[in-house]
């Protein structure tokens, strides 16, 4: 590098302040990648369940989800690389991208609360059953979404609940489930009553 | 007995009370999932799916080719009218359609994007009616090598599709393969990534990581942005399609069909490349194009018709090799296979009643859509009226009870919103989804084919290369991939050959 080149590379560099916040975006931008990468070195190690040797002939049950893991290990060393390079060269990286349309506000409280709020539907299944289980959750997310008037809310997490139980378990014959305990004779009740056992 | 014969048959099956109410009822619901964003067919079809256990495989298919031909239309009804796509494929509506809404011809948009759709809708049929047989008849050559290739050839053709950023795509393509080999291997019986529980031994189903990864991330984004998706009050005085009109469109709607058609016979392509492509080739072809994106009814028809060409064509692969080449025919193929019914080229001796009836009312779908399509659009308003909240709630629970029906297995419910939070994250991201369902769909295929194609040849390596049919596939595959591949390898010789010279230039 000549002189003035280097000059000039020192007059360009950012402040402290801009320079970290530079890091923290590649850093950023990196951690997906790097999470792959990652996971592709360490999943082999969990893949097989059994240590006894295998018998027959072939490349073996391990053979396929290797060459995976070892080509996601690969591709996610090139996004690394491409990442790097383009930060280095103040390019648009070729990495993930907020995908909110403009204009738009985005409630990430909200989103996070919906997704707690999914979870602890899919695990209070099986505990208090699907009627109960699904009725609060309606009811629960209507007021989360802004629906609150309980002459709205109440009818349709009970109407909707109904029609569900009596078309999937009334109809469809699906086993859901009832839950655990007391749960379970509150679910058979509410069967007995919509006529559905 | 010929093919005519036998669509006759066909016909008479469809068109037999039980069978086409089941048709219409399943037009409507796709119509109405494909309309209301947050939805779309795909969640509409995965949800529709414990539903068919009531009903006998061919009724099964009925119900869901109907949700499928309604659902990919449905989706342009609130593009042109809210400027919200109601599916992916939808997007292209909202270029040209909206703007005519806003010029005060909504009815007039709708009439052209109903009629484009059901034109392409029904040379696709058609195609499948008459091409499928053949193709089939062809397919009874393919042994384990050639359908090793074919499905390769699906996995490639993500990296086509997705050619401004194959890397990414390829590595979400690679996780959904490496997810589908979780469970019992096939060829040795060993579990794999079991981590030490057993319902994971089972392994995870396709059709669970679909409803998760698409339905539960579109729920949060509802409820995050609480979009109102209330139709804006336009004049919608102007006049409906009119015969100058149709001349217009026809060019654009022949091109739109065949590129549609050509597009969905692809396994890994869809409705989505099918209609941006068909726009893009429309704005170089149409005289108009310097006007695209201002109302221009051919903008408008040709993506209108490519979209809905691929539904009867991304059916070829799917009945006659058994391959479902998108996320739709994943579903057709998961309730086939919850009946006992295997497709591929056999089906076709074994059971041709079942196969020409779906192809009957696939035709017969696409024309009964042009009236579901003016229903759904007079009723829209009403529809959109409904709080996204509400609609959020009951697509968690229909997305929680698909994903339990599946197996009846509550391990799936936890699987699918483990994926569901990721689906989130991936949206949010805006790291690419469909490769990895894709992945997860053809990557057991893949491994199966190709661990029997080495069984069956002594380990010969070469098998893939030396029969034919096998090696011509695996040829379009890798001139897919390059043909992808190529236009980023350019930019980035282009970038250092540039950076060079200014180097040098400073020096």
């Amino acid at each position: 590098m000549t002189r003035f080149a280097a000059a000039e590379d020192h007059i360009k560099t950012p402040p402290d302040d801009a320079a970290r916040r530079r890091w923290w975006v590649l850093a950023l931008r990196l951690a997906a990648p790097a999470g792959f990468l990652i996971a592709a070195l360490v999943l082999p190690s969990f893949m097989l369940d059994t240590t006894r040797p295998l018998r027959g002939t072939g490349l073996g049950p391990a053979a396929w989800p290797q060459a995976m893991l070892a080509l996601i290990a690969i591709c996610a060393v090139i996004w690394m690389a491409q990442t790097v390079i383009a930060w280095r060269g103040g390019r648009p990286v070729p990495a993930a991208t907020a995908a909110a349309p403009a204009g738009e506000t985005y409630s990430h409280r909200k989103a996070l609360i919906g997704l707690v709020l999914i979870v602890a539907y899919g695990w209070l299944l099986p505990v208090t059953g699907f009627p109960l289980a699904t009725a609060a959750f309606i009811a629960l997310w209507c007021i989360l979404g802004g629906v609150r008037h309980p002459l709205a809310v109440v009818p349709l997490s009970l109407v909707g609940t109904v029609v569900l139980l009596w078309i999937f378990m009334g109809l469809a014959l699906m086993p859901l489930s009832r839950g655990q305990g007391v749960f379970d004779q509150v679910s058979v009740t509410i069967l007995q009553l919509l006529r559905i056992y | 007995m010929d093919s005519f014969a036998l669509l006759g048959q066909g016909l008479q099956n469809a068109l037999a009370f039980g069978a086409f109410s089941i048709i219409v009822i399943g037009l409507l619901v796709g119509v109405v999932a494909g309309a209301l964003p947050g939805i779309s067919f795909v969640n509409a079809m995965a949800m529709a799916l414990p539903f068919t256990y009531v009903m006998t495989p061919t009724q099964a298919m009925l119900f869901l080719g109907g949700i499928y031909v309604g659902g990919v239309f449905g989706g342009s009804i609130s593009a042109i009218m809210i400027n919200v796509p109601g599916t992916p494929a939808s997007l292209p509506a909202c270029w040209d359609g909206y703007p005519m809404t806003q010029k005060g011809e909504v009815r007039r948009a709708l009439s052209i994007a109903l009629t484009a759709s059901a034109t392409g809708g029904l040379c696709s049929a058609l195609l499948l009616a008459f091409a499928a047989a053949p193709f089939a008849t062809f397919a009874l050559k393919f042994s384990q090598p050639e359908f090793f290739a074919a499905t390769m050839l699906g996995l490639i053709s993500v990296l086509a599709i997705a050619k401004d950023r194959p890397v990414v795509s390829l590595i979400s393509m690679l996780a959904g393969i490496a997810i589908g080999t979780v469970g019992v291997d096939p060829l040795y019986g060993v579990p794999r990534f079991s981590f030490g529980v057993a319902a994971m031994q089972s392994g995870i189903n396709f059709v669970v990581v679909m409803i998760g990864l698409f339905a539960i991330g579109e729920v949060i984004d509802l409820l995050a942005t609480n979009r109102d998706l209330r139709p804006a009050k336009t004049a919608s005085r102007g006049l409906p399609l009119r015969l100058a009109d149709l001349w217009l469109i026809k060019g654009a709607v022949a091109r739109g069909t065949g590129i549609g058609c050509m597009l969905g016979v692809i396994p890994g392509a869809g409705a989505t490349p099918g209609a941006v492509i068909a726009y893009g080739v429309e704005k170089q072809a149409s005289r108009h194009g310097a006007d695209f994106g201002t109302g221009v009814a051919q903008g408008l028809a040709a993506p209108e018709a490519a979209k809905n060409a691929t539904t009867g064509a991304a059916m070829v692969p799917l009945l006659t090799l058994g391959i479902p080449g998108s996320a739709a025919t994943a579903i057709m193929l998961a309730a086939m296979m919850l009946h006992g019914v295997s497709p591929g080229p056999l089906l076709f001796i074994t059971d041709p009643s079942m196969v020409y009836t779906i192809f009957a009312a696939m035709i017969i779908a696409n024309l009964l859509m042009i009236a579901a399509g003016i229903g759904v659009a007079q009723c829209f308003s009403t529809l959109m009226r409904t709080p996204p909240a509400v609609l959020a709630a009951f697509i968690v629970v229909l997305s929680v009870l698909g994903a339990y029906g599946v197996r009846n297995n509550i391990f799936d419910v936890y699987v699918c919103l483990a994926f569901g939070i990721v689906g989130w994250v991936m949206k949010r991201t805006g790291f690419p989804s469909a490769p990895l369902v894709l992945g997860v769909i053809l990557g057991p295929l893949a491994e199966r084919y190709f661990m029997t194609s080495l069984a069956n040849y002594r380990q010969d390596w070469t098998v893939f290369f030396t029969r034919p049919i096998s090696a011509t596939i695996l040829a379009l595959a890798l001139a897919f991939a390059l043909w992808s591949l190529y236009p980023g390898m350019k930019a980035a010789v282009d970038s250092l050959v540039r950076r060079r010279r200014a180097s040098a230039d400073r020096s």
